[in-house]
């Protein structure tokens, strides 16, 4: 278990500092009138696996829109691999992210984005959006099949016809599929009976990171225990210090 | 009044606003947006078709070709004036619908002024040759609008089948949500889909015009009639525009042989009403095989 020793959160780690994947600072967005996340600041490291928890409605999907430019308002710099892609702006959500997954990020969003009348195999190509990536797809998509080995018999079917384990592997595997650097996965095990959640959080944590990081936001604190580098509470749209999963539950407040 | 002429009829017809309908349809889904200056970029091919053959060579596919070309090029130009710079903005859909008009209006009447209010003609496409098959006679021009046009679409649908630009339109289509999450930029493909569903629409424009004339308002009417068979087919489908096509032409057919082509419009939103008030969704409603997301 991983208690709160280094505060990743004010950037500077104790042990040697590795490259930064993310790093945002001062972001806050929300949608129309309405502010929900606050003043956050957050440091996600190459190679790490971090676990952002918190209740329902905290923020924790917002700040996965927020770091793709997909929420109504946002301002403060989100840095990623050390680009520049925050920016203070009130409309347009959703212009800017196809730059932002060119630099880098992958999101797997909450409740499956699907497209309901492509194949899985179509879907999984949709995933490949950099240059790289397409040219390389059919040894991504046999990768795919890897982690989730009932893909394999439904390449041709639609989505739309899946049922909900099944889709919400074709909404990772689709995540995966790309060329990226920081992977937000959105509550891989919401809706999902425990058994099957369990399976989709197992072949997360087996997917090889390399370079890159990945971020998963969870309410199941239970399913990260001892499996992530660093557990994160989250509530009221602010980051509340490291925590281990069970001071996480308390809403345990760092100074 | 024969059968054969009935049916041959009902297939041009079907075909040149299965055309015009697909186009809105696709429009609609991937972009939401209403196209209303659809009748705009009709005129507006007809005219470069015709300027086409006026000033460089009255070849028939060549005028074809250019007809195409100047309908995705109109296209191209409503995106980037009509969509671009209002996709991300509030109230969209309402939004699009007056700017597309607007730009409908103010083109159609700068079409008047620059081309005069006289209707020009093309040259004949298909030559003046004609087939006659156990008894019926089919003209060239019914011949050539039947195999153009299902030669354009079927291109058009295998390219979005096949392709990764494809690809991207049908994701976007499917869910804009999703599509701009796996990185697909929506201002990119939008010139896509508007160069595109313009090119159909120059097509339609070009195989209209050997039946009737190009005028600066002769986009109005084809426009009604695409974007109420869009409508009926279930907008989004593709195949669902085809079979309202096919329907709808038929009915436009046998009320030009039985009570005057002049009733057409009556006949066919009462059809229309008919169908949408059975199918809410239109025709697509009955061939869906994928469950709602």
């Amino acid at each position: 278990m991983n208690i709160a020793v280094n505060n990743g959160l004010s950037g500077g780690p104790a042990h040697q500092p590795r490259r930064e994947v993310l790093n945002v600072k001062g972001l806050s967005a929300g949608y129309g009138p309405i502010r929900v996340i606050h003043d956050l600041d957050l440091v996600v490291e190459c190679g790490e696996r971090i676990g952002i928890v918190g209740l329902n409605g905290h923020g924790k999907s917002t700040l996965f829109y927020a770091i793709a430019g997909l929420t109504g308002w946002q301002r403060g710099s989100i840095k990623l691999n050390g680009k520049e892609v925050g920016r203070t702006r009130s409309q347009g959500p959703g212009r800017y992210t196809h730059e932002i997954v060119r630099a880098g990020l992958a999101l797997i969003p909450q409740g499956d984005e699907i497209f309901h009348g492509l194949t899985v195999e179509e879907h999984l190509d949709s995933g490949a959006y950099t240059a790289t990536a397409w040219r390389d797809r059919a040894t991504r998509k046999l990768r795919i099949l890897e982690i989730f080995p009932p893909l394999r018999k439904l390449m041709n079917v639609p989505v739309g016809r899946l049922s909900g384990g099944e889709r919400r592997m074709v909404s990772i595997g689709r995540g995966l599929m790309a060329d990226a650097s920081l992977f937000l996965v959105d509550e891989p095990s919401l809706g999902l009976a425990p058994k099957i959640g369990k399976s989709v959080i197992n072949a997360l944590m087996d997917v090889k990171l390399g370079d890159a990081a990945m971020v998963i936001a969870e309410q199941n604190v239970a399913l990260l225990e001892g499996r992530v580098d660093r557990v994160i509470g989250m509530h009221v749209g602010k980051l509340k210090g490291e925590a281990s999963a069970a001071l996480a539950l308390q809403v345990h407040r760092k100074a | 009044m024969d059968i054969w002429f009935l049916v041959s009829n009902t297939i041009v017809l079907a075909c040149i606003y299965g055309t015009l309908a697909i186009g809105i349809s696709i429009t609609w889904s991937s972009l939401g947006l209403l196209n209303l200056s659809y009748g705009f970029i009709f005129a507006f091919a007809g005219y470069g078709a015709w300027l086409f053959a006026q000033h460089v060579s009255p070849f028939g596919p060549a005028v074809l070709v250019a007809g195409i070309l100047s309908g995705a090029l109109g296209g191209v130009i409503i995106c980037a004036l009509g969509f671009i710079p209002i996709h991300d903005k509030p109230n969209f859909t309402i939004r699009g619908l007056i700017a597309t008009l607007a730009i409908n209006l103010i083109g159609t009447q700068f079409l008047l002024w620059w081309f005069g209010p006289r209707s020009k003609s093309l040259p004949e496409i298909f030559g003046d040759w004609s087939v006659s098959l156990s008894g019926a006679v089919f003209s060239a021009d019914k011949v050539g609008n039947v195999v153009t046009s299902i030669l354009m679409l079927t291109v058009v649908l295998r390219w979005m089948q096949s392709s990764r630009r494809g690809l991207e339109i049908r994701a976007m289509m499917m869910n804009p949500h999703a599509a701009s999450i796996v990185g697909i930029g929506v201002r990119r493909t939008s010139f896509y889909v508007m160069g595109i569903t313009g090119g159909l629409a120059g097509l339609a424009a070009v195989l209209l015009s050997q039946t009737y004339y190009i005028s600066p308002f002769g986009g109005l009417m084809p426009m009604i009639k695409g974007v109420s068979i869009a409508l009926c087919g279930g907008l989004g489908s593709v195949r669902g525009a085809v079979i309202a096509a096919v329907l709808l032409g038929l009915n436009e057919a046998l009320t030009g042989v039985s009570i005057g082509g002049r009733y057409v419009l009556i006949t066919q939103f009462t059809v229309i009403i008919a169908i949408l008030l059975v199918r809410p969704r239109g025709i697509a409603g009955l061939l869906d095989r994928a469950r709602e997301a």
